[in-house]
């Protein structure tokens, strides 16, 4: 059975699409209009009763979470590659996982918003001097970890890199440079740059466009 | 043998209830953040996220607390913290990405108020604020827990403990859980285990030391 992903490609189902466009697995994307409130819907909460995208449903498997969905993606078809072999090596990319989740999304997701939903005058300055004091020991932490090794899990590309870049792609969409950071700069050049996301992003860019007009008009509308 | 650092007054304390429930032998280094203990050049090279919990285990060392519990579950608690099928693995990730991304940061926001003010200084909008963020969460907790007296099925593992160490802090902090009654019944069986009561045990005697 074709592994299903809901989400569209403005959300954070992209990242699952990335891991599965790196794993060279079919799957079927469906689309939930958030706007419409479809992720809302009876059905839907049923399989997702946090009523957010993504979600997988893999056979009898129905998971949420975007970052844990690849590490299930990972585990299941990326044994060796995506997903090491050895203890230390899962263990890390658990790690990674879970960082990326609970300390980089909450210091750069709320500047995508600031950055991309709201006119430059509108902006809130102190915030945005409060999440940049967040995200600098972070981008350290990086970057002590991308001087030891090509790659956050030692010299291959894993479910690790994959899962931080997902989450670090914010800070590329909300203007924030991380020139002072040179490893970290390469190593994001270098992952976020893989054919499999590409091909994602290049999907994206025109219905994100057109999906911001959307946004933004409806924000409006909501006052 | 496994070492965990960090004192059990901190997000350590997730993982000494881990190590607990596991059942296995440990050492334990209350290592001292409040006291600059996270920031030396030794404490660095097992963490150069500079923060406590770490983990180190053979040739293994680890940071983020949530990351640690699952290692422990996966590598000492097969078949009970950590479920045999790769169903049951899989959720016991999602609610630990769950519990990092949804539940952490408005719980962890009403600790701080708690825990490092005094109730005169403690901004009353800032736990509104927090409140009204844990609702969603709440939400699918409680709908999960429908038919179910565990987060994925009918008995404890790592995705309880993973959840319950962060629900935790509202229950410390007094937020009113009685919308979500399944939620409450959970975390009361949860918060009961004897391998919490002794997770509780350590914390207090470390702090009267
Ligand atoms: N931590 C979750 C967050 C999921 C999430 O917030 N999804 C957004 C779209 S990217 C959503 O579904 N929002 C609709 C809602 O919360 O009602 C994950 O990483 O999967
Ligand atoms: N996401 C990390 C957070 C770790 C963390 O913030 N630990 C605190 C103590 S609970 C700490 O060491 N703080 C010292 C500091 O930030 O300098 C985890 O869950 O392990």
């Amino acid at each position: 059975m074709t592994i299903k992903i809901y989400g569209s490609l403005v959300s954070r189902a992209t990242r699952n699409l990335w891991m599965l466009e790196e794993l060279g697995v079919d799957y079927e994307r469906i689309d939930l209009d958030w706007i419409k409130q479809e992720n809302r819907s009876p059905d839907y909460l049923k399989i997702n009763p946090a009523g957010q995208v993504p979600t997988l449903i893999d056979g009898d498997v129905t998971l949420s979470e975007s970052l844990g969905i690849n590490l299930y993606l990972a585990q299941k078809f990326g044994g060796g590659v995506l997903w090491p072999d050895d203890d230390a090596g899962q263990a890390r990319c658990i790690q990674w996982s879970v960082w990326a989740a609970g300390e980089l999304e909450p210091a750069v997701y709320p500047r995508v918003y600031e950055f991309v939903f709201k006119k430059a005058k509108d902006r809130d300055d102190a915030l945005i001097v409060k999440l940049a004091e967040r995200t600098l020991p972070l981008l350290d932490l990086m970057e002590g970890a991308l001087s030891a090794s090509a790659y956050l899990v030692g010299d291959a590309f894993s479910v690790a890199d994959l899962n931080v870049a997902g989450v670090m792609e914010y800070l590329d969409r909300s203007d924030f440079d991380i020139a002072q950071w040179p490893k970290t700069v390469a190593w994001y050049e270098t992952t976020y740059g893989r054919a499999a996301n590409q091909k994602v992003q290049g999907e994206r860019a025109p219905v994100a466009e057109a999906m911001l007009k959307r946004i933004v008009e409806h924000s409006r509308s909501e006052g | 043998m496994i070492t965990l650092l960090g004192k059990a007054a901190s997000r350590a304390g997730r993982c000494l209830w881990a190590l607990e429930e596991a059942g296995i032998e440990y050492e334990h280094k209350p290592v001292d953040y409040a006291k600059g203990e996270a920031k030396t050049d030794s404490f660095r090279a097992i963490n150069p996220n500079a923060k406590i919990p770490a983990l180190t285990d053979g040739n293994v060392a680890m940071f983020e607390s949530l990351a640690i519990n699952l290692y422990i579950a996966q590598n000492y608690g097969k078949g009970s913290l950590w479920p045999d099928d790769a169903a049951g693995n899989s959720a016991c990730q999602q609610w630990t990405l769950f519990a990092a991304t949804e539940l952490e940061p408005p719980s962890a926001a009403r600790l701080v108020e708690f825990i490092f003010k005094t109730e005169e200084n403690r901004s009353q909008e800032a736990l509104d604020a927090a409140a009204e963020k844990t609702k969603a969460p709440l939400d699918a907790l409680e709908a999960t827990l429908r038919d179910r007296d565990y987060l994925t099925g009918d008995y404890f593992n790592v995705a309880d403990l993973n959840v319950a160490c962060v629900a935790e802090y509202l229950v410390r902090t007094k937020f009113a859980l009685s919308s979500w009654p399944k939620v409450n019944d959970w975390i009361t069986r949860c918060l009961a285990r004897p391998a919490f009561a002794v997770m509780l045990d350590i914390k207090a005697t470390e702090m009267a030391a």
